[in-house]
């Protein structure tokens, strides 16, 4: 039957030459169903891709012809009438009476060459991923009646991926096939090396129904793609939790400076993280009705917009506020306090209580795989950059005169003095420092998070509890602190849900503290304590 | 010597911080109703050593044994203040937003649990416990001023009036005259000697001159141990001594 | 001789407070209850429920003081010991609504029914006996103070650590009383009380008593914190706020003595917490909310913390100001509290009352010197403020990054 296919194929092909695509199509609705049989193989042989979704419409038996023109189309009801699309050009064909279309009828044999039709023209295509998609539908449907066609499109495939899916198909397709001990267990492996979950499900279908000769072999395969999803599970979450801990990461650092280089517990450390994130909107905003060439650019001249407005308010509050309350770190978590809630308010009555939209720019969205591993664009980047913006402190910390300074002033503050470096200048630079880098935290997180007066008091909590796990005064328990904790935090969701999971986690800190007081990355000694 | 005449008694103590061996194999013997003075250059470890006794830092090695018996690693600073070993801070630390009065009834020997406390009554005696110390310490009229309104000298007198208060066994005193006058010192020395009577006592000092006028047996610590030990003709005439004193 | 005694066990200006207290529950409920509606003097109904509001507000800035003034514990999430309170109280009127609720479930709360819930969780069992309930009221926050306190104080976590770890322990109780799962409501919390001990809880007669119960409450709370704090424990708690390591070296356990205080100002806190459900007629989630505990925190500072009688003063300030501000002038209500929060810091540390004591002492010093005596006491001079501060900031900014490497000892 199938040669008797192929033997039609080939002798049709010249006439097929003659007949244009659209003639074919009209001939369809007519004739015996071995006739129609033979234009469909023509047709197969045209190569025109536009016939997939024709050829699809046809075997599910949703072609219909307007008796009056023969036009082939697919039909939507509209009350008492249809409205008409043209199968093949997709394009609107104006409204019916309901009358005035028949459907194409379709038995199984025609259905099978509809398939092998569709199956010749995307298998055959020229594109690499058409070729693909078809394989992979195919693995998906694992027809016996494909086996022929996958055999023919090996043997002139040349692209290696789409070679080994076009070998996993065939295997799926041996499976539901009488096939040899071997055979199976050959396809099997092949299944197995797939590794996913469609690849899982086929042989848990197949255990049920095979006979005991072929029985280990799959289960065998079934336990090998166990392990490797759990292996893809393990990475996923570990992803999902780096990607976690860079957003804390970027949320805690600036506060490791004012928390833990100057002594200050600044509560409107989240407030700065806000404003970073609607200096972002402004600018976005601006870029979108002065320079809308220049959308895909707008966060790089937030960046250092966001740095500047922050560090600057920073720096006002410092020397406002904060420098009267030095040795009094609970007076100064009071005030801090206040002024976050003066800064949200504010914030609020200038830009509304509602969430305010910021736009990804289009290399930050969508997703890519990273080996079986889902990863979105804009986590990726958020977490380079949160590692460029550590890498970055790090270096200005032990390598810049500020840097010097600040940790002369933070050692000794009388002996800095004497020695020249104007000390209420580091503070402030210092208390800048901290602010800027949320500012740029905010540049980030408007990327991923709703963009609200609210925004840093979600993350406030979290960033303190960043710092004080990693240890106080040390830049690289910051960062380890907060892939910990993220990486802790997706692994304990699947079991606990995320509420859960949080709580559990807010708790094992509280215990670590009591444990270890100084934190992750304690120092030991009598001056700790002084 | 036995161990049980010893009212302190240290054995190869080491203690290290971050690498950094703060005391190192410290070898210390004192005995009952003994005076010592303690000397050395900044970081020879003799705060460290205080910390030891006291229960704030826990050695590493070594043994550290109160009245012969009692292992003072295995206590906590609250147990050994209440078994009787008092101490005088270097910087002195006063309770100061309490009275002068207060301050020595807080130090006052008795119970320290929190219903005992929370119930507690002044006594008569406690009264004129109080009094006699604040005799002896000079602060008698200045009974109900705060603490934070004495001169610098007066809070010491206050810390070792407080230090009497505890009626220790053991007195380390780090540090009594630092910033005092120099009839203060002196002072201060006929006061230790007179609590040197009916205690054993530490004294932990930087001035030679206060330490020749207490006229006791000196030990000198350099780099966490026992550099030299004996009068203090014989120690300052060491050689080593000089040497870590003066350098080369 | 006796009255002398508890004077001194008392003190004086604490006295007056809850002589005031004392005549304030016994007058409101009385203008309220006997002079006829529309009389110029009467208390109306939602002023005593405002007001019984504000004293249960005021006895929990008093719980505060004492671990804040008295011990130097900056909690940050005494709003959680305030609401646990409040559930137990709340849980004790749901079981009272009985039968009369939406679903008319006799053994179960609405919530319970809309959840599919077969049977009362254990941890409800025992919450439709009132004595039950007040004993929870108290148990729950003092134990959880209890085994919290325990922990931190035992390691030593003092400081701005401690206040974080507080608030952390809130923030963990929020996100689990907003659970569904956790059987306390969830997000809409506990309402719809019907009765409060048989009495309809709405009528004006039970609103009356329990404002004259909360004032009362008040008044106890205030005797009791004074007697600690005149005690010689006070005097051990005051001198383990200034400097505990010295406490200890002379034979204290500051960890006990704080967990002492600590338990106590939560009961309070709990205590103040079941009888401002009632009054308010709802318990939610939000009331663990951070941020509510760190407004505690102002109305004491404001105060003036340290005096206990302050706290109290400042919480009925503070939110009086509140319903004003919030109905007169909302979207300037977080502006004028933020604005507290960096004026109180900045300008008066010590609060309202330790700012008339201040002025006081002022005048006292300038009439003296007015007769030509010499000053009785020289009040603290701007110079001598500012060395201290001087002082404070060369010693006390903080563990940093190079300064905790050990350094040799001197």
């Amino acid at each position: 039957m199938l040669a008797a296919a192929f033997l039609s194929m080939l002798f049709s092909v010249p006439a097929a030459r003659a007949q244009s695509v659209e003639e074919l199509v009209r001939q369809l609705p007519d004739g015996s169903y071995s006739e129609r049989g033979k234009v469909v193989a023509q047709l197969a042989a045209s190569g025109d891709v536009r016939l997939v979704p024709l050829l699809e419409a046809l075997a599910a038996g949703e072609l219909n012809v307007v008796e009056e023109t023969g036009q082939v189309v697919t039909i939507a009801p509209a009350g008492d009438i249809v409205r008409l699309t043209d199968a093949l050009t997709a394009e609107t064909a104006g409204e019916a009476s309901k009358g005035a279309v028949e459907r194409i009828r379709v038995n199984n044999s025609l259905r099978r060459a509809v398939r092998a039709a569709i199956g010749q023209l995307t298998l055959m295509s020229d594109s690499a991923a058409t070729r693909r998609s078809a394989a992979e539908a195919m693995f998906n449907t694992a027809e016996p009646d494909n086996l022929a066609l996958l055999d023919e499109a090996l043997a002139q495939e040349e692209h290696a991926g789409v070679r080994r899916t076009m070998e996993q198909a065939r295997a799926a397709s041996i499976l539901k096939t009488d096939a040899s001990a071997e055979q199976i267990a050959e396809a099997v492996d092949t299944i197995s090396a797939r590794g996913d979950r469609a690849a899982l499900g086929i042989l848990t279908a197949m255990l049920g129904q095979a006979g005991d000769d072929v029985r280990p072999a799959i289960e065998d395969g079934i336990e090998a793609i166990e392990r490797h999803l759990a292996l893809l599970d393990v990475g996923q979450n570990v992803w999902y939790g780096i990607s976690l801990g860079s957003v804390l990461l970027l949320a805690a650092i600036g506060l490791a400076i004012t928390f833990g280089v100057m002594g200050v517990i600044n509560m409107a450390h989240g407030e700065m993280v806000m404003i970073g994130a609607y200096t972002t909107f402004v600018v976005q905003n601006i870029v979108r009705t002065s320079f809308p060439g220049l959308f895909e650019w707008t966060l790089a001249f937030a960046l250092p917009v966001a740095f500047l407005v922050t560090a600057l308010i920073g720096i006002a509050i410092e020397r406002g506020i904060i420098r009267w309350l030095y040795g009094r770190p609970l007076e100064t978590l009071l005030a801090t306090w206040g002024l976050s809630l003066i800064i949200q308010q504010a914030v609020r009555s200038i830009f509304g209580a509602s969430n305010r939209e910021v736009g990804n720019p289009s290399w930050m969205s969508g997703s890519f795989d990273f080996y079986g591993i889902a990863m979105t664009w804009n986590r990726f980047w958020i977490v380079l950059f949160a590692l460029a913006v550590f890498a970055i402190l790090l270096v200005v910390m032990k390598r810049t005169a500020l840097g010097l300074q600040m940790r002369a002033v933070t050692q000794n503050r009388r002996m800095a003095s004497s020695m020249g470096i104007r000390t209420p200048w580091v503070d402030a630079l210092t208390f800048g420092l901290g602010s800027g880098i949320a500012g740029l935290a905010g540049v980030a997180l408007s990327q991923i998070d709703n963009v609200s007066p609210n925004l840093g008091q979600g993350y406030i909590i979290d960033s303190f509890m960043v710092v004080v796990f990693g240890g106080v005064g040390n830049l690289w328990g910051t960062l380890v602190g907060a892939l910990t904790l993220g990486v802790v935090n997706k692994f304990l969701e699947p079991y606990a849900g995320a509420v859960l999971a949080k709580i559990l986690v807010l708790v094992f800190i509280i215990l670590f503290i009591q444990k270890r007081p100084r934190g992750l990355f304690a120092l030991k000694g009598r001056a700790v304590e002084a | 010597m036995p161990r049980t005449d010893t009212i302190l008694y240290l054995d190869g103590v080491s203690v290290a911080f971050d690498g950094f061996k703060a005391i190192n194999n410290l070898s210390l013997v004192l005995d009952k109703g003994e005076m010592r003075a303690i000397i050395g250059p900044n970081g020879a470890g003799k705060t460290t050593m205080m910390d030891i006794i006291t229960g704030k830092t826990k050695p590493d090695t070594g043994e550290v044994f109160f009245n012969g018996s009692i292992d003072l690693t295995q206590h906590d600073e609250a147990d050994i203040a209440t078994m009787g070993i008092g101490r005088k801070f270097q910087k002195p630390t006063v309770f100061e937003s309490h009275t002068v009065e207060d301050n020595l009834l807080l130090a006052l020997k008795g119970q320290r649990g929190i219903f005992p406390t929370l119930f507690h009554r002044k006594s008569s005696e406690e009264k004129a416990r109080i009094g006699e110390i604040l005799a002896t310490i000079r602060l008698e009229d200045r009974r109900q001023d705060f603490a934070e309104n004495l001169s610098h000298g007066q809070k010491q007198w206050l810390e070792i009036g407080m230090l009497l208060a505890q009626d220790p066994k053991l007195l380390l005193v780090d540090e009594p005259v630092a910033g005092m006058t120099d009839a203060e010192t002196a002072e201060t020395a006929r006061l230790l000697r007179e609590i040197a009577r009916t205690h054993s006592v530490v004294v932990v000092e930087h001035d030679m001159h206060f330490v020749r006028e207490l006229d006791v047996k000196v030990t000198c610590l350099h780099e966490g141990s026992v550099l030299s030990e004996g009068s203090l003709d014989f120690v300052s005439s060491d050689e080593r001594v000089v040497e870590v004193y003066l350098g080369r | 001789m006796i009255t002398q005694r508890l004077l001194n066990a008392l003190g004086g200006k604490i006295l007056w407070v809850a002589a005031i207290l004392l005549a304030i529950a016994i007058l409101v409920p009385a203008s309220n209850l006997l002079l006829p509606v529309g009389h110029p003097l009467r208390v109306p109904n939602y002023m005593v429920a405002l007001l019984g509001k504000y004293l249960t507000y005021a006895m929990l800035a008093l719980a505060l003081d004492l671990v804040w003034g008295y011990v130097g514990i900056l909690s940050l999430g005494h709003g959680a010991f305030f609401a646990l309170g409040g559930y137990a109280m709340g849980m004790y009127l749901m079981r009272q609504i009985g039968d009369r609720g939406v679903y008319a479930n006799p053994d179960l709360p609405d919530f319970m029914v809309f959840l599919n819930w077969q049977e009362l969780p254990w941890y409800w069992w025992g919450f439709d006996q009132a004595w039950f309930a007040m004993l929870m009221v108290m148990l729950v926050p003092g134990l959880l103070a209890f085994v919290f306190g325990w922990f931190a104080f035992r390691s030593r976590v003092t400081g701005v650590y401690l206040s974080i770890i507080t608030q952390a322990m809130t923030y963990a109780l929020m996100l689990s009383f907003f659970r569904n799962d956790m059987g306390f409501g969830g997000n809409n919390g506990l309402t719809d009380f019907k009765d409060i001990l048989g009495y309809p809880i709405q009528a004006t007669g039970t609103r009356a008593t329990l404002f004259a119960i909360t004032a009362l409450a008040l008044a106890v709370s205030l005797l009791i914190c004074s007697a600690i704090t005149r005690s010689k424990l006070g005097k051990v708690m005051v001198a383990v706020r200034d400097a505990e390591s010295r406490t200890r070296f002379i034979g204290y356990r500051p960890e006990y003595v704080k967990l002492f205080a600590f338990v106590v100002s939560a009961v309070i806190a709990g205590i103040a917490g079941a009888l401002y459900v009632p009054q308010v007629g709802i318990i939610n989630p939000g009331e663990f909310a951070p941020a509510n505990s760190i407004e505690v925190v102002v109305w004491t500072a404001i105060g003036g913390r340290g005096t206990l009688f302050g706290p109290i003063i400042g919480a009925v300030l503070v939110n009086y100001a509140k319903s004003w501000f919030t109905a007169a002038y909302p979207e300037l209500w977080l502006f004028a509290l933020g604005g507290l929060f960096v004026a109180v810091t900045l300008f008066l540390p010590r609060g309202i009352v330790g700012a008339i004591g201040q002025l006081r002492q002022y005048w006292r010093s300038r009439s003296a010197r007015d007769e030509g005596g010499a000053p009785p006491e020289t009040p603290e001079t701007e110079q001598v403020a500012a060395e201290k501060t001087v002082r404070a900031r060369s010693t006390a900014v903080s563990p940093v990054l190079g300064a905790a490497k050990p350094q040799p000892a001197e």
